[in-house]
């Protein structure tokens, strides 16, 4: 799950330089990479239709590394099935 | 209960229909090429400066003369706002409004901030022009016909001069604020700003904290204000720069506030967007994160303001996504916010064609 999010990434935000294999899944999004909040929303936004689960907004805070947003997933899908 | 249905019921409960997605939404070719237009400015990181406490005009219900922003000393030294405005470049804002009081009576630090940040606008009165060389868009406030400025803002022939002085300035806006008053005024002067070439975009007066003087909207009023905006988007579609949607989020019952959570810092203690990032500078450079948002002193709950929303609505792409069309209504919405605050921006034409509810977006918030 952590490389489709990084490929999502990627491809969303048009990153440079760094594959799904080479991303650190602990990378800062925003402090590191400088995402900016509607950008992350959009991954938010495309990652919920790729695994159908829906983020509460106020989680939008801590979904600041690809681990995070991995974890949530897992979390959510959890509470689901 | 609909007993056809009942008949033709399967066995098994039909599966729930997949909730809408964006990827899904991006797939209507309009939709995907505005989105793809106004995510090219999602970049903008915003912040606000009052420039100075002086004033050429008293006007009733003046938002800047509430509150205590306005006891302090100005700097007035435009070598102390080129360093700030590194400082602001250097923590990642890119786009600047100025504001409170006038800051046309303050050129010269108008200058040193463009030097730094080129990005921005400026709020002003529209009676002392602005040098060309700052290139800012400029907002004009505008409060009714030439009769009701004179009383409630002591200026003659407002409407007139500010016309004189900005005819034919691609920076300039006009901004008609509907108060409980002056609703029926605002055909008129839409009329004149558009016979003279004047783009013009409105604003719903939002009460200060402790104000329930006569300006103060009624939900009557407030129904009147979106009925007149719409009939003149539709008179002016090349003038007025507004979408079916403004009208309904600005003029709903309930507040911005309650209907999209406010993002700014006074609201919003979290560290994501605004924010984290948002500050509110008085004009003695100082600033506090506790009375932090653009519009410092307004009521919440009567917040309707449309640099508010310019940030409100548009940071809540994610309760947008219920329909194609209220992702349309989103984007028309976005699309506007651009339109009226960023030089060089021109609107396109609206894409949403049905009403959508603001109250949807308070549905799709969890
Ligand atoms: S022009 Fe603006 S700042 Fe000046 S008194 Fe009127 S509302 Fe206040
Ligand atoms: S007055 Fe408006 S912009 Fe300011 S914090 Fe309240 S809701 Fe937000």
């Amino acid at each position: 799950m952590e490389r489709r999010i990084a490929e999502i990434l990627i491809q969303e935000l048009k990153l440079e330089n760094v594959t799904p294999d080479t991303f650190d899944v602990n990378t800062d999004l925003v402090k590191e990479l400088g995402i900016d909040s509607m950008d992350l929303t959009t991954v938010v936004l495309v990652l919920q239709g790729e695994y159908k689960v829906k983020f509460d907004e106020d989680t939008y805070p801590s979904l600041t590394t690809v681990r995070a947003i991995a974890d949530q997933i897992r979390q959510l899908q959890s509470t689901v099935s | 209960m609909d007993l056809d249905a009942k008949a033709a019921a399967p066995d098994k409960p039909l599966a729930e229909p997949a909730p809408v997605t964006l990827p899904e939404i991006l797939k209507r070719p309009d939709i995907a090429e505005r989105f793809a237009q106004v995510r090219k400015y999602f970049y903008l990181r915003e912040s606000t400066y009052d420039m100075t406490r002086r004033c050429n005009l008293r006007c009733d219900g003046c938002y800047y003369y509430e509150g205590d922003k306005q006891n302090t000393q100005d700097n007035v030294d435009p070598a102390a706002w080129r360093t700030l405005f590194q400082a602001e470049k250097a923590r990642g804002i890119t786009f600047v409004v100025l504001a409170g009081a006038e800051p046309a009576l303050v050129p010269e630090l108008l200058a040193a901030c463009y030097e730094e940040i080129p990005l921005g606008a400026i709020a002003s009165n529209g009676l002392v022009r602005i040098p060309a060389s700052v290139g800012y868009r400029i907002h004009i406030s505008v409060w009714g016909d030439d009769r009701t400025s004179e009383r409630v803002r002591r200026a003659k022939r407002m409407l007139e001069r500010q016309i004189e002085i900005y005819q034919g300035d691609a920076r300039a806006i006009f901004v008609y604020t509907f108060t409980r008053e002056n609703i029926a005024e605002a055909h008129g002067v839409v009329e004149r700003l558009a016979r003279n070439g004047c783009k013009v975009t409105f604003n719903v007066f939002s009460a200060t904290v402790g104000y329930h003087g006569p300006l103060r909207h009624t939900p009557a009023t407030l129904a009147q204000t979106r009925a007149t905006m719409l009939s003149l988007l539709e008179a002016y579609p090349e003038e007025v720069v507004f979408s079916r949607y403004n009208a309904a989020a600005h003029t709903d019952t309930l507040s911005l506030h309650d209907l999209y959570s406010c993002p700014y810092p006074r609201q919003n203690r979290g560290q994501f967007g605004l924010g984290r990032t948002f500050r509110q500078y008085r004009s003695d450079l100082t600033w506090i994160r506790e009375a932090a948002c653009c519009v410092p002193d307004t009521d919440c709950a009567d917040c309707r303001h449309y640099a508010a929303g310019s940030a409100i609505v548009t940071a809540r792409m994610n309760r947008h996504i219920a329909s194609a069309d209220q992702f349309r209504a989103w984007l028309d919405y976005v699309d506007t916010y651009l339109a009226v605050w960023v030089q060089g921006y021109g609107k396109h034409p609206n894409l949403g064609t049905v009403p959508i509810s603001p109250s949807l977006a308070l549905q799709t918030s969890r």
